[in-house]
């Protein structure tokens, strides 16, 4: 890792997505990049259970990341200024992990517009909720640390402090809320009453 | 190729999620850099801490208003009757609002956590603060507008054949 290790990281991905591209317009065969066909021949249930997948992972890695974050200075004031080693620990608890509400039910495999809808609403769903928690997590760690390091130096800066954490915690509930919103309009996956499928690109 | 394919509600959903996503990214910068400044200053001069808030204020308005374009967009998001047109116009809302509202939580995140260490020293250094801040807010408000009228456009389109 070094000065250029970006340009190793974005160039090199470029360089094969071009190439790949290249390779299928040349031999003939550039209708085989079809961004449709992929959406539609992938199953809702990958989709959905990415997205559950995605919001649990995130959740608890942003979780970690502020407990880490604020630990590290909890324990490093404590070595001048035990007394903060117990209010603030308490921080910590911030970065909760909000639960999987998305738990599709699923009943036979068929490909619906709106199973499609259902999967694509579970993962996009799943992604924000997960982000949010984890960008919260990681803001919250961050609020929290400088204020085991202030209230070390002064213990009556430690409530005041605590509103820029709480100003940080909102960012997981909005995004609570958004994932609620775009999960409520989607259905359970449910069989199509006629057995037929809506794509032409599922066998 | 169909106008209304059933992949249509895919990008559609894309746009919520970024809206919210990425103005987070910038909220999350704008108040863990102005709370370190914030701290910073606490242990100098503890009465200028409420003032001092002002950033994380403003960051948090600009999660509002990621919050307010993803609720818009999710509204107008239906399973069937949802047109290719109606996708594409809600991922590219929630993208200007999305990465309007992450340069505009870092913009606040910076001057918040410079200007509020300078406050320590000269008090007044505040009223240019709100004026710096105010600027950066607006970009995230532009990002906001330029969504709503995006969003505006999806419900004149005609409705699927």
């Amino acid at each position: 890792m070094g000065l250029y290790s970006s340009y190793y990281t974005y160039g090199l991905s470029t360089f094969v997505t071009v190439v790949v591209a290249l390779y299928l317009l040349f031999t003939g065969s550039g209708e085989a990049f079809n961004v449709g066909q992929f959406l539609e021949e992938t199953s809702p249930y990958a989709w959905a259970s990415t997205g559950i997948g995605l919001c649990i992972g995130l959740s608890v890695l942003g979780a970690g990341w502020g407990i880490f974050v604020t630990g590290a200075s909890i324990i490093g004031g404590g070595v001048r200024a035990p007394r903060i080693r117990t209010k603030n620990l308490i921080r910590c608890i911030i970065g909760i992990v909000y639960s999987a509400r998305m738990s599709p039910v699923p009943d036979t495999l068929l490909y619906t517009r709106e199973n499609y809808f259902t999967g694509y609403a579970l993962f996009w769903g799943g992604l924000t909720v997960g982000a949010c928690n984890l960008l919260c997590g990681i803001c919250v760690g961050i609020a929290g640390s400088t204020a085991a390091l202030a209230d070390a130096a002064d213990p009556d800066l430690f409530v005041k402090i605590l509103i820029v954490e709480v100003f940080g915690s909102i960012l997981g509930l909005f995004g609570l809320i958004v994932g609620l919103l775009m999960v409520a309009q989607a259905s359970e996956f449910t069989a199509a009453a006629p057995a037929a499928a809506v794509s032409p690109f599922v066998h | 190729m169909s106008v209304c394919p059933p992949y249509a509600p895919f990008f559609g959903f894309g746009g919520v999620a970024s809206a919210m996503i990425f103005s987070t990214v910038g909220v999350a910068y704008g108040t863990s850099k102005s709370g370190i400044g914030i701290a910073g200053l606490g242990t100098f001069k503890p009465e200028l801490i409420m003032k001092s808030l002002i950033p994380v204020v403003m960051s948090g308005i600009i999660a509002v208003y990621g919050l307010v374009v993803s609720v818009l967009i999710s509204g107008g998001l239906k399973a069937t009757d949802y047109s290719l047109y109606a996708g594409f116009i809600h991922l590219g809302a929630g993208l200007a609002c999305g990465f309007t509202g992450l340069a505009a939580g870092y913009a606040i995140g910076y001057v918040g956590d410079s200007c509020v260490r300078a406050y320590v020293y000269e008090s007044k250094v505040f009223v240019t603060m709100v004026l710096i801040l105010i600027f950066a807010e607006v970009l995230g408000l532009y990002g906001l507008i330029v969504a709503l009228i995006m969003n505006a456009r999806v419900s004149e389109a005609s409705g699927c054949p």
